[in-house]
């Protein structure tokens, strides 16, 4: 069997949208949650964008009447004694998980900048200091390579200065989230949002309004999703996590 | 404009494979994947992340060459 999320126990009638193989999910129930789950025929899942996509319609489906934790992909079982047996193990963690996430989705936010120029003074780091390097005393080699460390620093502490301007005026329309700085040069922010239903339409202008306050940068909002970044497994997840990443 | 809808795609993507291969309920360990095509997946990942990155690039070069144009007119 494949799961595809966990739910709280509905009375909703399973949507028509087919799974993996195009068989239907059905929901397995144990107190008061309940494992989205579909029989199937593979020994090992291949996360090809069909699967990918049709194990996401599912969830997303499942997203508009109900309160949906999403599943990792490719979770397999040998059947309905062991959906159950894990429900039980889990029990506690995914009801509070439910309860955190419950009319609530997640938008995802990439923002990509062109400070990246602002790294050295000219392209390239260590090529730089090395086509000067060759005519260099080594005093004068430390110090270029000095400067570009103190310069790389600057840079960084724009992104971070910047990235957390932006992450600032979304995070406080959402309940909790998440955001990562520099996960590449360009990648100035990666972000995850986890926002009442009803807050989509404020957090999307807030969203415009930060595109047009800040021409020179690239704003890739996304969802709803499901609330991926926002659940954890089994034990009852941290709230408020925030992550912070510098390029190195 | 088809360039647009195609990066669209290829951006949602990529944040697809970021939440569901990585985040989301981890009830089991032994998440059963088919490792070859983890591996694919996962080097398709980055060839979309230096894709967006691209299209940026190309983007903003095709408006800057658009903008250089208008003013050679004027």
């Amino acid at each position: 069997m494949y799961i595809y999320a966990i739910t709280d126990h509905s009375r909703a009638a399973m949507p028509a949208t087919p799974g993996l193989e195009d068989a239907p999910p059905l929901s397995i129930p144990y107190r008061e949650i309940a494992a989205v789950v579909s029989a199937h025929s593979m020994e090992k899942i291949a996360p090809t964008q069909t699967y990918l996509w049709c194990h996401e319609a599912v969830v997303e489906a499942l997203m508009a009447d109900r309160t949906v934790l999403p599943v990792r992909f490719g979770t397999v079982v040998s059947g309905e004694a062991a959906v159950q047996a894990l429900l039980a193990a889990h029990y506690d963690g995914l009801v509070a998980n439910l309860k955190r996430v419950c009319g609530r989705v997640e938008l995802g936010l990439r923002t990509l900048w062109d400070g990246v120029e602002g790294r050295a003074s000219t392209p390239g780091r260590s090529e730089q200091v090395a086509q000067r390097g060759s005519g260099m005393d080594g005093r004068s080699y430390l110090l270029a390579r000095l400067e570009e460390e103190r310069q790389t620093q600057v840079w960084r502490q724009r992104a971070e200065v910047l990235a957390a301007e932006l992450h600032g005026s979304l995070a406080h329309l959402a309940v909790e989230s998440t955001y990562q700085v520099l996960m590449t040069p360009r990648m100035l922010l990666v972000a995850a949002y986890l926002i009442e239903r009803d807050r989509m339409t404020v957090f999307q202008r807030m969203v415009n309004a930060l595109k047009i306050t800040h021409p020179t940068l690239d704003l890739l909002c996304t969802g709803p999703w499901p609330p991926y970044s926002f659940v954890t497994a089994g034990a009852v997840a941290a709230s408020g996590k925030q992550r912070e990443g510098a390029y190195a | 404009m088809s360039q647009l809808v195609a990066r669209q795609k290829e951006f949602t993507l990529l944040e697809l494979l970021d939440r569901i291969l990585d985040k989301g309920v981890v009830l089991k360990g032994d998440i059963t994947i088919s490792v070859a095509n983890v591996d694919l997946v996962y080097l398709g990942l980055k060839v979309l992340l230096g894709s967006v990155e691209s299209v940026e690039r190309m983007r903003t070069a095709a408006i800057q060459g658009s903008m250089l144009d208008v003013q050679g007119k004027g």
